[in-house]
């Protein structure tokens, strides 16, 4: 298909308790680029994610990182090229928000408190760094850890793209920090990383997305530029429901007072 | 065996804002001040500049002029040992439950949950009852270790069992690690009552002593036996510490943030399991360390496993030798089961955390 | 190695002795050497003297610095004392450790007396008491001899939790009672030992035998409010006999009066004669 230098995912299937969750889903991210999977609940985003990041098993199929499978290389070193935003995270300690960040980095110069308070500040949370973890609201936390896997992909090769794996980034967070955590990720793609994001707002991953992946049933029904893929016949046949997609400039975009139930 | 876990130690302070070295430095001085204190303090009489003339002329090989015999052998055939053994006891304790609740991402876990201790016992009583006639195979030096060393078989062996039983695919499951512990820990419980039943009424009280832990027989061969399983612990726990920072994110986010998180539990469980039995196996079973000590240092340097499991070993010393000391005095020229007073101080104080904790958190 | 001929020690010195067990205890205070005495273990309750003195408490689980710290020139210990480890340190530091055998019959009691006779250097005086218990194991016999009975008791250690832990054969209790002509009915298990319910019920004990002292005493309510005596001939005539622990299970110099004592109470027709009053006997047990 195409080169070596992506991240992707081959006729990947994943199961569990005798149900298929993903099935036959080929995917790939690129370097530069931001993929975003779309899709009705228990379409098997999520899982898919889960098994491109390494964390679940596949039943079949393969996942490779530069052409190397990815069960082929060590937890460090894959995480030297990817890092992944969890999508609740507890923690077993009560961490600060600094040592949050600090406790996800296996590099020896992870400590450095500068590089930590930057990045609290790129994600809106300047001065939070010696602040309790679990007094932070659940937006904050979600923040925090962006800023951890932030951190973890500035600490890796500078030689190769790394590869930021975002599930439901924006689910807790109000619209300006939705848009900060886009931002974020638009930043990643546009310095030569990779993004792969689960959203479910089709509106923010039309704004974000160079790619659009539709999920349901675990099955992938469309891939493509947003404006290829969020279209009426297509959202239709995956959500669901009737939609009324507005073309207006710049981009597509989806209005509530639009949607009716299907049949 | 301390030092070089205080130059190991990162500095931290920048991320987390918490006196981390201004902690290590004051669990240093209070472990330095137990040794002091186990060394110069005892029903037996000695004014401390004589234990420093005794420990000097004992380096240099010098004889030392006007000391009794009995002195030189209080100060370096009792207390000398004793302070070695409390100190890789208490280093290795406290360090084993911190290790277990990084392990099991709660504070509250224990080495006792992967079985050391109901092993530890179960060989030990085992042992009490049937093992004398075994214990005369053995070389006349190490006859007196028959119970030591089947102890820390014993402990070691419930461990693996354990850690068999919970790994399924190559994947180690917490919660069923947890419940093999359980349920094996109850085993090894049910098997002591069956060897205590067929105990004669000394052979009960001789082990009872023993779960009540002692330092009272502590030589140098203990010493030496112990401290190859307790270093080997101190050391993985350098290890160890940024993985289990890692853990206490997430299983799932340990992994993506690049840590073989199997390897790690079964490193930490073998590690702690060899450790713990060590110590048991050189004292019996001292409560309430692993759990209290832990807790204590999180209080001052913070969760944070790189700089927790160095304060942790520091503070394990300091506690472990104070209270010796109070069990060689209080009821002097008796002493009293170690394990008791750890427990009567410690116990207390751990319901005083918790409950102080509520009132904070909730 | 600790287990020192006796006759190695007798010329050291005995100024100061730790006493290890309640027998070799009242032993060496039978003989006169109380004063000599200068520390003992928590079983040495008689006499009352003794149980002044400093307590080093289990006699196997001795604190090397804690024995050292008495300044002591000999520790007479009975056997078992320990652990190895205090011993060896307590051989190091010169002070001769002396193990007197255990044993619960006459002729392991005269032997007590004279190795902690020996011991001390004090053979004279140990001839004049072993000869003293001998007379009195001799009258013992004489009387219980004479008994027209044979009564069944059970021993009765502790009874926490509702189930009574016995004493079956092996036993100092079983021993004691062997002297004082009392069947032991619960010969049938070995050891000190929890005794089931019914098998303590179809042993059919006309008494139970309990020991005071040390903070722990049973009393007749307790004792036949078990379900184990519910029923029994003992229960019916609510026959307990409650003696000192230290007195009746000690195997010391006193262990034919304790003998003549139990004998006597579970005789309430027959009537005993006392045994010949001595020095050392003549303190009351606490």
């Amino acid at each position: 298909m195409m080169g070596m230098n992506m991240y992707r995912a081959d006729n990947v299937s994943v199961a569990a308790g005798g149900r298929l969750l993903v099935e036959g889903a080929s995917l790939a991210v690129q370097p530069g680029r931001v993929t975003v999977l779309v899709g009705p609940n228990g379409a098997g985003k999520s899982t898919l994610l889960k098994a491109m990041s390494g964390e679940h098993r596949l039943s079949s199929g393969r996942v490779t990182l530069d052409g190397v499978v990815i069960t082929h290389l060590s937890p460090l070193a894959l995480a030297r090229r990817r890092a992944v935003l969890p999508q609740a995270a507890e923690v077993a300690f009560p961490f600060t928000a600094g040592e949050v960040i600090a406790a996800g980095l296996m590099a020896p110069d992870g400590r450095d408190g500068a590089r930590i308070a930057r990045l609290l500040g790129e994600v809106d949370l300047s001065g939070f760094a010696q602040r309790r973890y679990d007094s932070l609201s659940g937006g904050e936390r979600q923040r925090v850890q962006l800023a951890r896997i932030l951190a973890q992909l500035e600490l890796t090769r500078a030689d190769a793209p790394s590869y930021l794996f975002l599930d439901e980034p924006t689910a807790s967070l109000d619209l300006a920090h939705q848009l900060t955590v886009l931002r974020l990720a638009r930043a990643h793609a546009d310095k030569g990383g990779g993004v792969l994001a689960v959203l479910h707002d089709l509106n923010l991953a039309a704004m974000v997305a160079d790619e659009i992946v539709v999920l349901a049933q675990g099955r992938i029904r469309a891939a493509g530029p947003a404006g290829e893929v969020i279209r009426e016949e297509v959202l239709e046949a995956a959500f669901g429901v009737r939609v009324r997609v507005g073309i207006m400039p710049p981009g597509p975009f989806v209005l509530p007072q639009n949607v009716h139930w299907a049949g | 065996m301390t030092v070089e876990h205080v130059t190991m130690a990162a500095p931290a302070e920048i991320a987390s804002g918490r006196p981390v070295r201004a902690g290590l430095i004051l669990f240093a001085l209070l472990a330095g001040a137990a040794v002091i204190g186990a060394l110069a303090i005892g029903p037996f009489t000695i004014a401390p500049g004589r234990v420093l003339t005794i420990l000097w002329a004992a380096l240099t090989g010098d004889a030392a002029p006007g000391v009794a015999l009995r002195e030189r052998i209080v100060v370096l055939d009792v207390r000398l040992p004793r302070a070695v053994v409390g100190a890789l006891t208490g280093a290795g304790t406290a360090v084993a439950g911190a290790v277990m609740q990084g392990v099991f991402r709660n504070p509250l876990a224990d080495p006792g949950l992967v079985g050391v201790a109901p092993g530890a016992a179960l060989a030990a009583v085992a042992f009490v009852v049937f093992g004398a006639p075994l214990a005369m195979l053995l070389p006349a030096p190490l006859q007196a270790l028959g119970l030591p060393l089947a102890a820390f078989a014993g402990g070691l062996g419930t461990t693996l069992v354990i850690a068999r039983l919970a790994a399924r695919d190559g994947r180690t499951q917490v919660a069923t690690l947890l419940f093999a512990g359980l349920a094996l820990g109850a085993l090894a419980s049910a098997g002591t009552g069956v060897m205590v039943f067929l105990a004669s009424e000394q052979q009960t009280r001789e082990f009872l002593f023993w779960t009540l832990g002692s330092l009272g027989g502590a030589t140098w061969l203990k010493a030496a036996l112990a401290a190859p399983f307790v270093l080997g612990l101190l050391v993985a726990s350098v290890f160890l510490a940024r993985g289990l920072d890692a853990l206490a994110l997430g299983e799932a986010e340990a992994f993506h943030a690049g840590v073989s998180v199997e390897r790690l539990k079964r490193g930490a469980v073998i590690a702690v399991a060899a450790g713990v039995g060590a110590s048991v196996a050189a004292t019996g079973v001292v409560g309430f360390i692993g759990l209290v000590v832990p807790h204590l240092a999180r209080l001052v340097v913070g969760p944070s496993h790189r700089v927790l499991l160095p304060a942790s070993a520091l503070l394990g010393v300091a506690v472990l030798l104070g209270a010796d000391i109070l069990a060689r005095m209080i009821a002097a020229p008796a002493e009293l089961p170690l394990g008791v007073v750890t427990a009567l101080v410690g116990a207390p104080f751990f319901l005083w955390l918790l409950l102080r904790r509520r009132a904070f958190v909730g | 190695m600790s287990e020192f001929c006796a006759a190695e020690v007798q010329k050291g010195d005995t100024s100061r002795i730790v006493a290890i067990g309640g027998a070799v205890t009242e032993i060496l205070f039978a003989l006169g050497l109380g004063d000599r005495v200068v520390a003992v273990d928590q079983t040495s309750r008689y006499p009352a003297a003794a149980s002044r003195k400093p307590d080093v408490g289990y006699s196997r689980a001795l604190s090397p610095e804690g024995v050292l710290s008495i300044g002591p020139s000999l520790i007479l210990a009975a056997e078992g004392a320990g652990p190895r480890s205090t011993l060896d340190v307590l051989e190091q530091a010169s002070v001769p450790v002396v193990l007197i055998p255990e044993a619960h019959d006459k002729a392991g009691v005269l032997a007590k007396i004279a190795a902690v006779a020996q011991a001390v250097g004090e053979q004279e005086k140990g001839r004049v008491l072993a000869a003293e218990v001998a007379a009195d194991f001799a009258a013992l016999e004489d009387m219980v001899k004479a008994l027209p009975s044979r009564p069944r008791a059970v021993f009765v250690l502790s009874a926490s939790g509702g189930a009574a832990v016995v004493g079956g054969s092996d036993t100092s209790a079983d021993a004691i009672f062997r002297l004082a002509c009392v069947t032991n009915a619960m010969a049938a298990i070995k050891g000190f030992k929890p005794a089931l319910d019914e098998a303590a019920m179809s042993a059919e004990p006309d008494a139970v035998v309990v020991m005071k002292g040390g903070g722990q005493v049973l009393d007749a309510d307790t004792v036949f409010s078990l379900p184990a005596f519910a029923g029994t001939p003992a229960a019916r005539e609510r026959r307990l006999v409650t003696m000192p622990g230290s007195f009746l299970l000690g195997f010391g110099p006193r262990t034919p009066r304790a003998a003549r004592d139990l004998a006597a109470a579970l005789h309430p027709g027959a009537r005993l004669p006392e045994l010949p009053p001595r020095q050392w006997a003549a303190e009351k047990d606490q």
